[in-house]
């Protein structure tokens, strides 16, 4: 039964923008699209491999400054920057994961040990002012363009945005679920329940969580290569903690025993603000009242109210 | 000779666990170890499996020394150890904890094949109901066929044990380290496990087998080593080792007149 949920969800999404009237609303849900693909890709890393990384929003910011500098300051085609966005990703998480799980950080160690690298990758774009423009950000003006029959058309517009968002999660989501499904899925879950035991049953458990660790950043990266083009603007904001823990409260949120919890949390989440008409400071309040909530009364998040109580394997 | 292992020793800081011991396994024996508490049983299975580094020794197998390699590669090359005190996942099924174990087989079977299997999973089907058709021959074995569907929390400490050595067999070890299988079982479990590893040898496998009881390995190995404090105190036929007067002393602390 589960196993249909995403399907007919990805049906509702596709048929949604005819019922869909404001572009504000559009706006609410490109976000949340964006944000979910996140969000399943982090849950790659936390709720599948067991590793609660904090270096999700750095992959996503420099795969985001990466693509806006190379398309705006040297003229590249979006499409091509995509790829150095991603490969500087790939190579970033494979230096910090192989450091990490090299020296055996777990759990907390980890944690912090990942945020201190996100650091000092968001300082370097801060102070790297020639390049970034420091703390004031970039604006990205250049519009992606689609090669159709009828000559390139420019990826502007709510509406054309809202799809390339929902391609994004898709794309995202099913790289994430044919890694799991596949035996790259059973060591990631021996890794997850118990290392000591998946390396006597023969898991390369270094390698395994390397691999986690790069795919899911390489996934936030391609959400990241997007994101700067949708809102017009890129600042080192994106790289910070604060990003990183919002990704881990949609995890938490959703559900972290599934891919498609994250995308319920990563909805939830960013509507949710908009929903409820509060004050910026009323909002942060009752974000946290909610996580406080989930964490305490339904630690399986909104979908596992309804999946039966089990990670796949 | 299947396996062998020289001078082995380790020591925590002061402590010597496991002093210069030296044995041998033949392929199709089943070796027994016992020892009292504390005496360095697991932590010899341990050096072995290369969970632990040894401070000195050689460890041989098939010829090639294995000392300095990570657990998962010599599970690779057929040596696989089962935990003391079984480590399972509470909230999985039996067949999920088999599932779990069936990655080595893959890798056997396809090796870097396997990425096509990424985007073309009807790839590995035939490896997979192999996989499966082995997953369902092992449950038998090991008598969990009816509990396949059970969570782990569900099950008595016999079967949690009896899953280890599933899911161990799943990798397809030629030579298996079992760590105290019969601690905690009753007399009946203790009677069915005695069966399974009887059948266990029947397909193959090399057994080592930790016990601090003498009573069932006594019937079941055909040669035994004995440690105390960690050094080796005795080795040959079983029964001999566990006539020995320095076993009988290691085990009742006194010369038994
Ligand atoms: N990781 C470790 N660090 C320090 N000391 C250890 C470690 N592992 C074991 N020891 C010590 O080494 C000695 C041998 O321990 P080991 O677990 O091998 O004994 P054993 O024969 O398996 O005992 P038991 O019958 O209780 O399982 C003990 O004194 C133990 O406290
Ligand atoms: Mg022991």
């Amino acid at each position: 039964m589960m196993r249909f949920v995403p399907l007919v969800a990805l049906a509702c999404a596709l048929a949604a923008p005819l019922f869909i009237r404001s572009d504000s609303t559009f706006a609410i849900v490109t976000f949340g699209l964006l944000l979910a693909s996140l969000a399943v890709s982090f849950n790659l890393i936390f709720g599948f491999t067991g590793q609660l990384s904090f270096f999700h929003a750095a992959s996503f910011g420099v795969a985001a400054y990466i693509t806006a500098i190379l398309v705006s300051d040297y003229r590249w085609n979006f499409w091509l920057a995509i790829g150095p966005a991603l490969a500087t990703v790939a190579m970033l998480a494979l230096v910090v994961g192989a450091i990490c799980f090299r020296f055996k950080l777990r759990e907390f160690y980890f944690a912090v040990v990942t945020m201190a690298f996100s650091e000092m990758i968001r300082l370097v774009v801060v102070n790297w002012n020639s390049v970034t423009n420091g703390t004031l950000g970039m604006t990205v003006t250049a519009q992606p363009t689609l090669w159709s029959p009828s000559g390139p058309v420019a990826l502007s517009g709510a509406r054309v945005w809202y799809y390339v968002a929902l391609a994004v999660l898709v794309v995202t989501y099913v790289v994430c679920q044919r890694v799991l499904a596949s035996w790259i899925g059973r060591c990631f879950a021996a890794i997850r329940l118990n290392e000591q035991l998946g390396e006597t049953l023969g898991v390369n458990v270094f390698l395994y969580k390397l691999l986690s660790f790069v795919i899911g950043s390489v996934l936030a990266g391609l959400v990241g290569c997007f994101y700067g083009f949708y809102t017009g603007f890129i600042e080192p904001q994106y790289l910070s903690i604060t990003q990183s823990l919002d990704i881990i409260s949609m995890v938490l949120l959703g559900g972290v025993s599934s891919l498609f919890g994250p995308v319920i949390g990563g909805l939830v989440l960013t509507a949710l603000p908009h929903v409820i008409d509060l004050t910026a400071e009323l909002r942060i309040i009752l974000y946290g009242a909610i996580l406080i909530f989930v964490i305490l009364v339904m630690p399986r998040g909104i979908f596992g109210l309804f999946e039966r109580p089990h990670h796949a394997v | 000779m299947l396996f062998e292992a020289r001078g082995l020793t380790k020591r925590f800081g002061g402590l010597t666990a496991v002093s210069d011991v030296s044995f041998g396994i033949d392929e199709g024996e089943i070796i027994g170890i016992f020892g009292p508490n504390g005496s360095g049983k697991t932590t010899t299975l341990s050096l072995i499996a290369g969970m632990l580094a040894p401070t000195a020794g050689d460890l041989v197998w098939q010829g090639q020394g294995i000392v300095g390699r990570r657990p998962f590669e010599i599970a690779e090359m057929g040596i696989v150890k089962t935990f003391q005190n079984p480590q399972l996942f509470p909230e999985l099924t039996v067949l999920d904890h088999m599932r779990i174990a069936s990655h080595l087989g893959f890798k056997r079977a396809l090796g870097a094949r396997r990425l096509f299997t990424l985007v073309w999973p009807w790839a590995a089907a035939d490896i997979e109901s192999g996989a499966d058709a082995k997953m369902k021959d092992m449950l038998h074995l090991c008598r969990l066929t009816e509990a396949r569907n059970e969570k782990a929390a569900a099950l008595s400490y016999g079967a949690e044990k009896m899953l280890g050595v599933a899911m161990a067999m799943m990798c397809d070890p030629k030579l298996l380290l079992l760590d105290e299988p019969a601690s905690g079982l009753g007399q009946e479990e203790i009677v069915n496990l005695e069966a399974v590893l009887r059948d266990l040898r029947a397909h193959g496998v090399t057994l080592c087998i930790i016990d601090h009881k003498v009573g069932f390995l006594g019937r079941l190995a055909d040669r035994s080593i004995a440690l105390a404090h960690g050094a080796m105190i005795a080795q040959g036929a079983t029964r001999d080792v566990l006539a020995s007067d320095a076993v009988v002393e290691a085990y009742l602390g006194r010369k038994h007149a």
